[in-house]
């Protein structure tokens, strides 16, 4: 399954890695041999702890979660194994076929909140907020946009020239302007690694700091998700968010001493979000912990 | 359904400020669809809404209204009357809520005209003694038809001018204000002069009470900062009579006001107290997510 995982990524940069993480486990599922509920459920968990060993993101480890969920639910439904595993196979694929529209539903959702003339900060790359500009510029709007340079992996050039490819004006700043840069933009648009229950984010490093100056100069701050980033996660600084997102996996895996280690994600609090952009709708934070109730009821 | 959706456009394009129209639109097509769904056999519950529940188990695409039911426009017919039923009653309702929030000898200040704060504080006034101050909000001063009219049941009162509410307000121990929409992150468009006032209070944290009934809920979101304004003439800021300086200068008066959810401590609407950020809750019990682009 990690091959295959890694194939998946290597195949489509498009997708984001919990889609490719749900593709691969269902295609494990397919291939399964177990004859129980049980067996399944503990062979998809092994599965699961492997791909987060390949790539320790925030998404993939949501996207198992919402799988195993998935399982458990149609299991319910279901007592003949057979049957329900068809069943599951066959929800699962219109399950990948509506989340690939999600990204469609968001930019529909979050484009008529950029305005003509609007100057729009943005952190790292962001495949949501990539085609949220896009369907801005199909509208017709004219914008510029400023982009942070997203050390150590300057994902901000990525971001600046995919964006440059749309004939977007676009500049790059380095992180440590932001505070400097604050007093001329609009508003703040950012993606999302995952949504945790309190309805913060956890997003690249460098977004909490985003999220303090915005609120320091009220610029309004929105972030935009698809819905099966949400995490059962209730960090209540950054300390609590699990080491096991915050560093990559390979640097995980020789354990050195993380103190020397610099975090990959930070966590940024409700408080400081204005509007969250999903394919379940606009959503204040609050309703956030709303909508992961419902599904985890 | 498309017939009341076209119909709605209309008179929606026909006085873009006054969405209560539009939601009242919204309020019959939810009706329509519940009805439809609980005569095809469904169980009434969560099954509108878009959820990550919804995502993970439903079969396919959702249905399409397609079936006829002979007694559907019975019932529609029905539901819309007990809905009417409801708008007639709630002003009494809200103003029924007044005892708990209105103490004795207390300082309430309010700005404008509004009927459901008359009726509130007319309903607390009979078993209560309290003041009220009331800003006049210029420039259109409607805030002297509301003293009048307080004054008529006893309730003492005063009215000033707008400048003066930032001086007047620690004397103050409640804001209570009526509104024109409330909109689906829990902000308000209301009277023009609201912001200042809610500013205020915030600044020496008195509570903010708003007074509004549901149909005032609007399930649109502040994207365009300037697409809530209504403009009107501005004679009543300054009169034609000046002309020599007209040529030299651009005069504004606008109607409404935007107040961020961020200022707002309570909304007292006909089913009850509500804080602002609960606000996304009513909008899914009462408008599908369909219908919230008429």
């Amino acid at each position: 399954p990690d091959n295959a995982l890694e194939a998946q990524l290597r195949d489509d940069p498009d997708v984001s890695s919990a889609v490719a993480a749900i593709r691969a486990l269902l295609g494990f599922l397919k291939q399964d041999r177990g004859e129980t509920i049980q067996g399944l459920r503990n062979s998809l968990r092994d599965a699961i702890d492997t791909l987060s060993r390949v790539d320790s993101s925030v998404a993939v480890s949501s996207g198992g979660e919402l799988f195993l969920r998935f399982i458990s639910l149609t299991s319910l439904e279901y007592s003949d194994y057979s049957k329900c595993k068809e069943i599951m196979i066959e929800r699962g694929e219109i399950f990948l076929r509506k989340v690939s529209l999600s990204r469609n539903k968001i930019a529909k959702l979050c484009h008529p909140f950029i305005r003509d003339g609007a100057r729009i900060l943005t952190h790292a790359y962001s495949r949501v907020v990539l085609r949220v500009l896009e369907a801005a510029v199909e509208s017709k709007k004219r914008f510029s946009v400023y982009v942070t340079e997203s050390q150590p992996d300057q994902a901000g050039q990525k971001m600046a020239k995919a964006l440059r490819k749309l004939n977007i004006p676009v500049t790059v700043i380095l992180d440590a302007a932001v505070g400097y840069i604050m007093e001329k933009v609009d508003l703040v648009l950012v993606g999302a690694e995952g949504v945790v229950e309190s309805g913060g984010i956890i997003n690249k490093i460098g977004s909490n700091q985003i999220a303090v100056c915005a609120k320091a100069q009220n610029k309004p701050f929105y972030v935009v998700a698809e819905s099966f980033k949400f995490v059962r996660l209730f960090p209540l600084n950054q300390q609590d968010v699990p080491d096991r997102f915050k560093y990559k996996a390979d640097t995980l895996k020789t354990g050195q001493n993380l103190t020397e280690e610099h975090p990959w994600i930070d966590y940024t609090s409700p408080s400081l979000i204005t509007l969250l952009f999903t394919d379940l709708g606009v959503l204040t934070p609050s309703a956030v912990s709303d909508e992961l109730i419902k599904l985890y009821l | 359904m498309d017939l009341i959706r076209t119909e709605g456009q209309r008179m929606t394009a026909a006085q873009p400020s006054e969405t209560t129209v539009g939601n009242m639109v919204r309020r019959v097509l939810k009706v329509i669809r519940e009805e439809y769904g609980r005569l095809h056999g469904r169980s009434e519950e969560s099954d509108q809404q878009e959820s990550l529940h919804k995502l993970l188990t439903s079969g396919g695409l959702s249905e399409d209204f397609r079936t006829p039911y002979p007694s559907l426009r019975a019932n529609v017919i029905e539901a819309i009357n007990e809905m009417l039923i409801e708008l007639e009653g709630t002003t009494d309702n809200i103003a029924m809520q007044a005892l708990e929030h209105i103490h004795s000898n207390e300082v309430i200040m309010t700005i404008g005209y509004s009927r459901t704060v008359e009726a509130f504080l007319k309903e607390a006034a009979r078993k209560r003694k309290f003041q009220v101050i009331v800003a006049e909000c210029a420039p259109f001063c409607q805030g002297h038809e509301m003293a009048v009219r307080l004054s008529k049941e006893n309730i003492e009162t005063t009215v000033m001018s707008d400048a003066a509410i930032f001086a007047v307000m620690s004397r103050v121990n409640k804001v209570i204000i009526g509104t024109k929409t409330i909109l689906a992150n829990g902000a308000l468009i209301a009277v023009s002069g609201t912001h200042t006032l809610a500013l205020a209070a915030k600044h020496h944290s008195t509570p903010l009470i708003v007074c509004a009934p549901m149909f005032k809920l609007s399930p649109q979101f502040p994207n365009e900062e300037d697409s809530f304004h209504k403009f009107v003439s501005p004679q009543e800021v300054l009169p034609f009579t000046e002309g020599e300086i007209l040529a030299k200068i651009n005069v504004h008066c606008p109607v409404f006001d935007y107040v961020p959810p961020e200022l707002i401590t309570l909304f007292i609407s006909n089913i009850g107290g509500n804080a602002p950020s609960y606000i996304y809750r009513l909008m899914s019990e009462l408008y599908h997510p369909d219908d919230y682009e008429l």
